[in-house]
């Protein structure tokens, strides 16, 4: 990176805690400057805004505060309190002498403490944001009527949430679902990390509390008991030669074929597009499942082999020792065959990008090439690739990751079928061909092993993160965002 | 040179002609398959012995225990209608803002998005489903959209792409007249976003039918009434029921793949649109 870009980089760094520092000496400024009013309203929110006669603003604040406390108060308190042992009550029967049965006593259960203790925390933190912007906001209306300056009217206020401030209109409930649904499970679920939270602590029946980074150690270590570690290094190195293979072959098998198909002497160009295109249009659970009994042990495609003779072929060269060829049931095999089959899935999909980027190269380029005396494997090396990677550059990248954590192709294709016989693997649960989702996914649907699964998941966050940033970094550049205004 | 242009051109068709047959094998074989007469999987021939209709009249119209494809063909259909009106309205509302409004934050919020698209979705799935099942939404198609659209802003940059693309000099105008930012958006920028609307709504319209994972997860019950279509045809290939369900399982295939197949084969163009983010210049 150039020393320019690295202190435009450090300049942002810069401004962002400048601009925090920015948001507590405005509210310390508000605090010393404001009036009574102002200082009312570190009690009241809506006092400012009595005040200044906006009514409607102040009563809808002050409801606002007093919900959040209320919240607080009754849900919120009791379980960030217990969310430093995450619960100590264990269920259990308890003899009640006054009905004179056994009764479920008051119980803790860890993992609804932790999840509304998360909750509660970040609403506790966001209420105190909006606590401090809204006093710092009633001292501005007090400077404004101070100046003698307009102030704005709940009509107007109404109406500048549909003109300048629209931003908040459009984007508050996205965000909000945002939140709800990746932002806060996200937490929840990498705090699961650090806790013992497995099928011998699972509540309501038992309780779970906080192990530290005992997880992650354990992820890394081999013992007689722990194959945690083994099965981790050989499934890591598997899903990232996995990623490199599924996307290396579709991209470069999808611009061949869409080269073939819009080459100057193929008829019927349209058909067959369409013809590529209907083999992907029916959804993808289908034919993974249909695939898989297609390649069976019992399945067709080994009775055509057998036909044909190279199953008798591949047994005298020693390369299987059954008398089926196991696509899906052998290690090195179900590789091979997961690779060729995410290739059948994948080549549509890039065949149509590539169409519409080689439409669009410039006819000039290559015309002036050929009249220096390029060949055509000269002009696609040195024309059509470069253009092809500029324009396909950030979605090769986003392709890499979502091959890491392309669960359907592999899930759909073994499950049920696929055993392993490693008994290192077998030993945490995972097999040759998973990939560090569908171990994963495994480990929480099978084994209730939820503390592994998201020391997983982190690990898949660390490689993805990784790998994007190096290759934003180094391979694309530039914002393109304005380019063709 | 002319022979050699022939040639070329017999050896293109060939291979292209090659490769359509593998890419078309599987298809075939689902629609063959569908109008066997034989319930379970026929592994010595590829047609099928005897042909009939029976696997889409009993799949259609006779229900039993395990093959309920009406009710869950009326559960996705369901679950697709809401996911896409709530996950097209999320989108166009976060692209619009990210693409043609200026504010504070705004590139913090876009760099944001990117990092928590990095995780794996299973992660927060897995949490999401303890938060559905505290406030009781387990095994509701209610819970179902709710996890379909809810994180669908973070969709945005397809449309975003399109937006971006959108004359700035057109907006201005309409603001020179007095419009507010509503307005704009509402009667200029989407009259013009036809094709990424089309795209949008396509594309968010078939994730409940082509989604395995978190229906399975969300819709852990085992009634058979509750479930999506892609679970329900999953669950026809558990080794015991196979043998009886194989024929029935093509016949669903086919009768989800015949609609969707048209909506992505409408889609198609959008998608690599989509795809190479406006940066193609037509």
């Amino acid at each position: 990176m150039s020393e320019e870009g690295k202190s435009k980089k450090e300049n942002r760094v810069a401004e962002f805690f400048a601009g925090i520092a920015g948001f507590f000496k405005g509210f310390g400024e508000a605090c010393a400057g404001g009036d009574a009013a102002v200082k009312v309203s570190l009690v009241v929110a809506g006092a400012g805004y009595f005040a200044r006669k906006q009514i409607v603003k102040g009563i809808l604040v002050t409801l606002l505060e007093i919900a959040v406390i209320l919240y607080q108060v009754l849900i919120g308190f009791p379980y960030i309190g217990q969310l430093g042992n995450l619960g100590e009550v264990q269920r259990a029967q308890v003899y009640n002498p006054e009905t004179m049965k056994n009764e479920v006593n008051d119980y803790d259960n860890s993992l609804l403490i932790l999840l509304f203790g998360v909750i509660s925390l970040s609403l506790l933190a966001v209420a105190i944001i909006l606590w401090m912007a809204n006093v710092k906001n009633t001292y501005r209306i007090q400077k404004l009527a101070q100046e003698g300056k307009h102030i704005n009217t709940f009509r107007e206020d109404l109406s500048s949430m549909l003109n300048d401030k629209f931003h908040f209109t459009l984007l508050a409930l996205p965000v909000l679902g945002i939140i709800i649904f990746n932002v806060m499970p996200l937490i929840v679920m990498v705090c699961i990390a650090f806790t013992n939270y497995d099928q011998n602590h699972m509540p309501p029946a038992m309780l779970f509390t906080w192990t530290g980074l005992k997880n992650f150690r354990s992820l890394f270590e081999t013992s007689l008991t722990m194959t945690f570690g083994y099965t981790f290094r050989k499934i890591l190195v598997w899903t990232l030669l996995w990623a490199l293979l599924a996307t290396a072959t579709t991209y470069f098998g999808g611009i061949i074929l869409a080269l073939l198909i819009n080459n100057k002497a193929t008829k019927l160009k349209k058909m067959w597009r369409t013809l590529f295109v209907a083999a992907i249009s029916v959804p993808q659970f289908v034919t993974l499942l249909l695939m898989r009994n297609f390649f069976a042990n019992a399945g067709i495609m080994n009775t055509v082999c057998e036909k044909i003779g190279l199953t008798g072929l591949l047994q005298n060269l020693g390369w299987i020792n059954t008398n089926y060829i196991p696509f899906l049931t052998d290690p090195t095999w179900a590789k091979i065959t997961i690779i060729v089959i995410n290739i059948w899935v994948g080549i549509p999909y890039l065949m149509l990008i590539a169409t519409g980027v080689l439409m669009n190269i410039p006819e000039e380029l290559k015309e002036s090439a050929r009249i220096d005396g390029a060949n055509a494997f000269q002009i696609f090396r040195k024309i059509t690739m470069p253009y092809m990677f500029f324009i396909t550059g950030p979605y090769l990248v986003t392709q890499f990751t979502a091959n890491i954590n392309n669960f359907n192709v592999i899930y759909l294709l073994t499950q049920d079928i696929y055993t392993t016989t490693n008994q290192k693997m077998s030993a945490s649960f995972g097999k040759e061909i998973d990939l560090l989702v569908t171990w994963l996914y495994r480990l929480t649907s099978e084994q209730y092993n939820y503390k592994m699964a998201s020391v997983i998941g982190i690990c898949v966050f660390i490689v993805c993160a990784l790998f994007t940033l190096l290759a934003f970094n180094f391979l694309i550049k530039g914002d393109k965002e304005e380019t063709f205004r | 040179m002319r022979a050699k242009k022939t040639i070329t051109s017999i050896l293109i068709h060939a291979v292209l002609a090659i490769m359509a047959v593998v890419w078309l094998v599987p298809i075939v074989w689902l629609i063959v398959t569908s109008f066997s007469g034989f319930d379970g999987m026929n592994t010595s021939r590829f047609f099928p012995e005897t042909w009939s209709m029976r696997n889409y009249t009993r799949i259609l119209f006779q229900s039993d225990t395990v093959s309920q494809f009406p009710v869950w063909f009326k559960n996705t259909f369901i679950i697709a209608i809401f996911t896409c009106l709530i996950s097209t309205s999320f989108v166009l509302m976060v692209s619009y803002a990210m693409s043609c409004m200026r504010f504070k934050g705004r590139k913090a919020l876009m760099n944001a998005a990117v990092m928590l698209q990095l995780f794996p979705g299973f992660l927060s799935m897995i949490a999401i489903y303890f938060i559905l099942k505290a406030v009781n939404l387990t095994n509701s198609h209610f819970g179902m959209i709710l996890v379909y659209s809810g994180g669908a802003g973070l969709g945005y940059l397809v449309a975003k792409g399109f937006f971006d693309t959108i004359p700035t000099s057109l907006r201005e105008a309409a603001y020179l007249e007095g419009a507010s930012e509503a307005r704009t958006f509402f009667t200029i920028v989407l009259p013009l976003s036809r094709p990424i609307i089309v795209y949008t709504v396509i594309s968010s319209f078939l994730v409940p039918w082509t989604d395995f994972v978190f229906a399975k997860i969300i819709l852990n019950s085992g009634i058979s009434t509750d479930w999506t279509v892609a679970i329900g045809l999953y669950n026809m290939l558990q080794r015991q029921l196979l043998p009886n369900y194989f024929s029935r399982f093509c016949a669903g295939g086919v009768l989800v793949g015949i609609p969707i197949g048209i909506l992505f084969i409408i889609m198609q163009k959008f998608y690599v649109e989509g795809i190479t983010g406006g940066s193609v210049k037509g």
